[in-house]
Formats: C-alpha cells, sequence, structure tokens
C-alpha cells in the first residue's frame, strides 16, 4: 500500500514535470514564432506605405497627363461629345438607311467561317465560351 | 554514522542508544535511541514541528499546482506586460505611432511618412577610405569622391555621410560590403504630389513637426498622442482639379509674363474648396530650398484691391435693398469728382447706363452712384454680412485679415463699391460669390472633406430673387462684355472681370496691375466658383497689347471650366436652347442711340 502511493506519486510527479516542461517550452516556442510574425508585419506595413508613396509618386497628374499626350490620341474633352444615354438614336436607325459604304471583305484574305448567330435575337458580345448557353 | 528509527505508536516512544566501541564495524550495529520523559516531549514537539511545517509546504505546492491548472485551461495571465516588457520587440502597431497621412477628397495620398534609412561612418572602422569613397559614388552619383574622404578625414567617431537614402540606394550600399558603414533608421515626411498642393498641405520641419498649412493647424489629429491614436487628414481638395487648376494658372502666368497668379475651385452648395492654387509655388519636400516669396499663399494670405470684381456685390446690395431695380439705371456721362479724387470709366459710354449696361461695361460711376444711394452704414453692414470685413476663418494658418479703410464715408463707399480702398483675400471674394449665385446663402469655406448629406451651417445674406438676378448678370458679362473670353460652351459660365492697379507705398502703381477673374458656373444651378488672378500681367499680341482681366484672367477661367466640367460632372447644355435663353433672360433698358437704318 505504502509502496503503491509512493510510486504513484513519483510517476504522479514525473508525468506533471514533463507535462510542465512540455508546456513551457511551447509557450517560449509560440513566443518566438509570435515575435517573428510581429516583426513581419510592421515589415511589410513598412514596405506598404513605401509602395503606396510610390503608387502616388508614381501616378502624379501632370506624368499622367504627359504619358497620355504621348501615347493617346486624346484631347480634352468637348461639351458636344459628352452625351446621355437618351440621346443615343433608337433602334429604327439602323445602319443600312444611312448614305454610308459598308464595310467589306478584303478578298486576299482568308476568313474563318462565320459563327452561325440563332435567329430572332439579338446576341451580345459576352465573356462566355462559344456555344455556351446563358 | 548514526540512525534514527520511528517506532510504531502502539509501543512506547523511546530511543535505544547504544554506542559501537569497534568504529569499523559501525554498520553492523544499530545504533538505537531511546528516551524517557523530558526528552520524549522535546521530541514529540520537534515532529509536530516537522508536522506542520510540512503541511505548509505542501498546502503552497499545491496552490502552485492549482495555478498551474489554471493557466493551462484558461490561458489567460498576465501575457501582455512580459510581452511589452520586452525590449527587443517591436511594437505590432508599428504606423500608428507614426505621423499620419493626408489624403485628398478621393483618397489619393498628399502627405505620408516613410522610415528612411540614413547612411553614416564610423571612421575607425575604415580600412581604405579611398576604396570607400570610390565605391560609394557609384550609388551615391550627386556626391563627390572629394567629399566623402574630406569627411572620413574628421576625428570624430560619427560621421553622417547621407541623410534619408532611398530603398534602392540602401540596397545597392549595403550589397557593395564596405566596413565601417552602419544605417540609422529615421522618419521622413514625404509629399507624393510634390509642389501641387504645397500651400495647402503645408510642410514639417526636421523633427516631423507641422509648421505650415494643413500640417500645422492639424498637428495634434496627424502625431496623435497616448491617449488618442495619430488620425489621418482627408482634405476636400481633389488633386485632378487642383492639377488643372495650376497647369493653366502656369501656363498664362507665363503667357503673360506675370509674376504671380492664383486660383481657387469652390463648391458653392458645401463650401468645400476643391483646389486652391498660388504661384510661384515651393516643394514641400524640400522647403528650404525656396524663398519666401514662393511659400506666400496668395489666395488666403494675400489681401488685394480686387477690382470691378466687386461691383458684383454692389449691384447685389442696390438690388437686395430695393434702391435700384433691373429696370432702373445711373447716368454715367461724367466723372464724378469728389474730394479731390475722379472717379472715371475705363470703357466710357458717356451716356444713361441701366443696371445690366453697368455691370456688363464695368461702369465704375454707375457703381459708385449706386452704392453712394444705398448709404455707407448699409454697405458696411452688407459687406460684413459676406464676410469682407473679418478675418475669414479656414483650416490653414496663413489666413490674411482685410484691409478696412481707416474711415468709411461716402467717398470710400464710393471707391468700395468698385473695388477699391478695400483689401480682401481671393479667398473671401471667392465665398462671397458663392453666396451671390447659390440663392443668398453664405457658407463658410472649408479645406476639410464634408461627407454627404452632412449639415453645413449657413446664413441668408441675400434674397434668393436677388441671387437669380445676379446669375443672368454674371451670365450677361461672359456673352456680350468684358468677359467673353472665359466662354466655355455648353457650362454657362458667367462672371465678372477686375483690373486693379497694385498699391506700393500707398500709392497706385500705373504699371502694375492685379487682374482677377471671377465665375460660377453652370450659371442656371451655380456648382461651383472658379477664381483665377494674375499679379502683373504684360499685354502681348495676341492680346493687342491689353493687360486687363478680360483680356489676361477671363481665358483662364473658360479654358479651366471645360477642363474640369467632365471631371466634375457637369453636363453641358445647348446654350441656344430656348429653355437655356429664357433661363439667362436680362432685359437690358438701353437708351443707346442706334443708328437709324433706312
Amino acid at each position: 500500500m505504502k509502496l503503491n502511493v509512493t510510486a504513484l506519486s513519483i510517476i504522479l510527479v514525473a508525468v506533471v514535470s514533463y507535462g510542465l516542461y512540455q508546456l513551457s517550452y511551447e509557450v517560449q516556442r509560440l513566443e518566438t514564432d509570435l515575435g517573428v510574425l510581429k516583426n513581419n508585419i510592421s515589415e511589410n506595413k513598412e514596405d506598404l506605405r513605401i509602395l503606396k508613396a510610390e503608387w502616388a509618386y508614381q501616378n502624379r497628374p501632370d506624368v499622367l497627363q504627359a504619358l497620355a499626350r504621348k501615347y493617346l490620341p486624346l484631347l480634352l474633352i468637348a461639351p458636344y461629345q459628352v452625351a446621355s444615354i437618351d440621346n443615343l438614336p433608337d433602334e429604327s436607325t439602323v445602319v443600312s438607311t444611312l448614305d454610308v459604304p459598308l464595310p467589306r471583305l478584303n478578298p486576299k484574305r482568308d476568313y474563318a467561317a462565320p459563327v452561325k448567330i440563332p435567329s430572332g435575337s439579338i446576341q451580345l458580345a459576352t465573356y462566355s465560351s462559344p456555344g455556351e448557353t446563358q | 554514522m548514526s540512525e534514527l528509527t520511528w517506532l510504531s505508536r502502539s509501543t512506547r516512544p523511546r530511543i535505544k542508544l547504544t554506542t559501537s566501541f569497534r568504529l569499523r564495524n559501525t554498520e553492523d550495529y544499530p545504533v538505537a535511541l531511546q528516551l524517557e520523559g523530558s526528552a520524549k516531549e522535546t521530541l514529540e514537539q520537534g515532529r509536530n514541528r516537522l508536522v506542520i511545517a510540512g503541511v505548509v509546504f505542501a498546502f503552497c505546492f499545491v496552490v502552485l499546482a492549482g495555478r498551474l491548472v489554471g493557466l493551462a485551461i484558461s490561458g489567460t495571465g498576465s501575457e501582455e506586460q512580459t510581452v511589452s516588457e520586452d525590449g527587443d520587440q517591436r511594437p505590432v502597431t508599428y504606423g500608428n505611432d507614426m505621423r499620419a497621412e493626408i489624403k485628398d477628397r478621393n483618397g489619393v495620398l498628399l502627405a505620408t511618412t516613410l522610415k528612411t534609412a540614413s547612411l553614416f561612418a564610423v571612421p575607425k572602422n575604415v580600412i581604405d577610405p579611398k576604396e570607400l569613397a570610390a565605391k560609394l559614388i557609384t550609388v551615391l552619383d550627386d556626391m563627390s569622391e572629394a567629399t566623402i574622404l574630406s569627411k572620413l578625414a574628421s576625428a570624430r567617431n560619427f560621421i553622417w555621410l547621407k541623410r534619408n537614402l532611398t530603398p534602392t540606394q540602401q540596397y545597392k550600399i549595403n550589397a557593395l560590403g564596405i566596413p565601417g558603414l552602419y544605417f540609422r533608421s529615421e522618419e521622413k515626411r514625404f509629399y507624393p504630389m510634390g509642389a501641387l498642393v504645397s500651400h495647402l498641405v503645408g510642410f514639417t520641419d526636421v523633427d516631423n513637426n507641422g509648421i505650415a498649412g494643413v500640417e500645422k493647424s492639424f498637428d495634434a489629429q496627424l502625431n496623435g498622442s497616448a491617449e488618442v491614436p495619430a488620425r489621418d487628414v482627408e482634405l476636400s481638395v481633389d488633386v485632378r482639379i487642383q492639377h488643372a487648376l495650376r497647369d493653366e494658372l502656369s501656363r498664362h502666368m507665363s503667357v503673360f509674363r506675370a509674376i504671380g497668379a492664383a486660383g481657387m475651385v469652390l463648391d458653392v452648395k458645401t463650401g468645400e474648396i476643391l483646389a486652391m492654387a498660388s504661384l510661384p509655388d515651393f516643394d514641400p519636400n524640400r522647403p528650404g530650398d525656396f524663398s519666401g516669396d514662393s511659400k506666400f499663399n496668395k489666395v488666403t494670405l494675400g489681401v488685394y484691391e480686387m477690382g470691378s470684381t466687386f461691383k458684383t456685390f454692389t449691384l447685389a446690395m442696390a438690388l437686395d435693398n430695393g434702391t435700384v431695380s433691373m429696370e432702373g439705371g445711373y447716368d454715367a456721362t461724367k466723372p464724378i469728382h469728389k474730394a479731390g479724387f475722379r472717379i472715371r470709366d475705363d470703357h466710357p459710354k458717356k451716356r444713361w447706363l441701366s443696371v445690366p449696361e453697368i455691370y456688363m461695361y464695368s461702369s465704375n460711376i454707375g457703381a459708385a452712384k449706386m452704392a453712394d444711394d444705398v448709404g455707407p452704414k448699409q454697405h458696411k453692414a452688407f459687406l460684413a454680412k459676406l464676410g469682407m470685413l473679418d478675418k475669414p476663418s479656414l483650416e490653414i494658418p496663413e489666413i490674411g485679415a482685410p484691409i478696412l479703410p481707416p474711415r468709411w464715408n461716402s467717398l470710400e463707399t464710393m471707391t468700395i463699391a468698385f473695388g477699391h480702398g478695400l483689401s480682401v483675400s481671393p479667398l473671401q471674394l471667392s465665398s462671397g460669390i458663392g453666396a451671390i449665385v447659390n440663392g443668398g446663402v453664405y457658407i463658410n469655406p472649408t479645406i476639410v472633406r464634408r461627407d454627404k448629406g452632412s449639415v453645413v451651417t449657413s446664413r441668408q445674406v441675400i434674397s434668393a430673387k436677388t441671387s437669380n438676378a445676379m446669375r443672368r448678370l454674371m451670365r450677361l458679362v461672359v456673352e456680350k462684355g468684358t468677359g467673353s473670353h472665359a466662354e466655355a460652351r455648353g457650362y454657362l459660365v458667367g462672371g465678372k472681370t477686375g483690373t486693379a492697379e497694385k498699391v506700393e507705398g500707398g500709392r497706385y502703381k500705373r504699371d502694375a496691375l492685379i487682374t482677377s477673374f471671377v465665375s460660377a458656373f453652370p450659371m442656371d444651378d451655380p456648382r461651383y466658383v472658379v477664381l483665377a488672378m494674375l499679379d502683373e500681367p504684360k499685354g502681348n499680341a495676341e492680346t493687342h497689347g491689353f493687360r486687363s482681366a478680360g483680356w489676361t484672367a477671363a481665358p483662364i477661367v473658360g479654358r479651366l471650366i471645360a477642363r474640369i466640367g467632365p471631371i466634375l460632372g457637369i453636363e453641358p447644355v445647348d446654350e441656344d436652347s430656348d429653355a437655356v435663353q429664357k433661363a439667362m433672360y436680362v432685359h437690358i433698358n438701353s437708351r443707346e442711340k442706334k443708328l437709324a437704318s433706312f
């Protein structure tokens, strides 16, 4: 009986102290991890700040204006170029009624066979693959 | 060499002590101790003490074990303290302890704080200064080998080689691998937009304390404190409009060889300033390289006699008071002589002029007579209501107070009626015009973004009817009068020119003008006030040598409105349509002698 109690308590002490050391090491490891993570976060935040400043600097309006002037055939918007959706011509004004030469195919070029359009509906451009039903 | 044996409780406790004579064989004879009487009591006492001590220790261990179990289960404790006491770890709230950012109304960065590396050398650790200098100038191309060598030759232990390196430079210097060079991390205020919003944003000193503009007035908010974290400042400025304004101003400043220019765009419904520029300006990234003149904010700090733009206020006052109607008018045949002064017209018509004509042809005589009819007292009270006589309030420290005449009698009223004798800042003029056109409500201007739907404090200064009449009159000036160069087709621009001679040393300078054009658009429902001002413009061939506001300042506004209209989402209208023509119609009661045509 006495032996049993002694043995039990020794085993218990061993188990508890093993558990305690494990816990202690675990805590130390987690704290190191936490420190590393915090450092990473602050470094990333620092980088982000620099990148944001860089982005703002590269997007200065005068730089954009110079680039637009160089690469885009765009001028200032004239008032007559601004229109609302109500100003669009209605469906009755179709291209064929206008006195404009229609674009023709170049006879020297090979064209792919035209895609058959299902009759009875107007197909609008979509990003889905051809043949897929909407 | 003895052994203490405890006997069981049933037997009488005694200690047997048997001494051995042969020391070599002590193990063979266990020593027993047997005590009786007082000795027994002593032993009993000792045993009891031992038991009590044992219980106390056991209790302590149980408490410790219990605490351990509790901690293991709940996982809470004073962990934070141990972390914050650890000096090696940087706090996770990095960036919050740095000075906050300044942004425009769309979130575009105007000012931020960056951690930069500064390069310093410890000369005694440098092995070969010549090699160091030769390598270093490959990265720092703005430094010469000789300067680096002379710096390294000093006897000090610590020498700054270059402050605030770019990350690329730091990387390259690190890659060079020169011993004796070290970095120190520093905070630097950075303004990505450069000179674009310089006067508004202001700048900081080397310790990152704001000393001008928004940086100064919002210093506490940007820095934060122990209790309140630093917060970003969102301005009402839009960099796109600011750029358009600055671009047009600087272009026309060079075209007319002016020594300065200023301008602003103001939302008349909210009082928000969308753009504010004063030229020449400076780069807040290096304010030390610019003169005090370029740091002077002409829009808010400068006060000027604004000239004819003040006739807008005179007319609004007279119409609102009812001293004259739109059909009425004044005789402008002869100049007014009063107290040794002569008031004459720049574009004399030498006839009776109706109210719209006085405004359209910018008649000084007409405006002077009109204000005189109202009287000095009411004139002063009216201008005070429009905020012309007090120092305006705006969220930057650079605010100039208006210069009032020493006394305000009939003569002063007459001159102030056409904008002489009272100096105000362009900011005051713009907010006053805003009140005239927006239905007669004065709204204090602001440079901080107002959320949609927020309540704007305002006060009614003129009636909506007068405001409507003033809109038509301002439109008339652009349509048929002195401001025709401000036309931006489709945007229904209306405005008023103002040409004033500069005051220097108490005298008017004939050859130095301040030309200004203050306008609003679209005139059927004004949304924005646009002001442009040139300091000492000179005429050129294109303007036929004229340098008055109609030739120099008005085109800036016209071009600017055509540029910013689409950005601001103003839909152009057909100016020839009946609805617009009707809305802008002014009946001109002209007594001009028409040439008979047969």
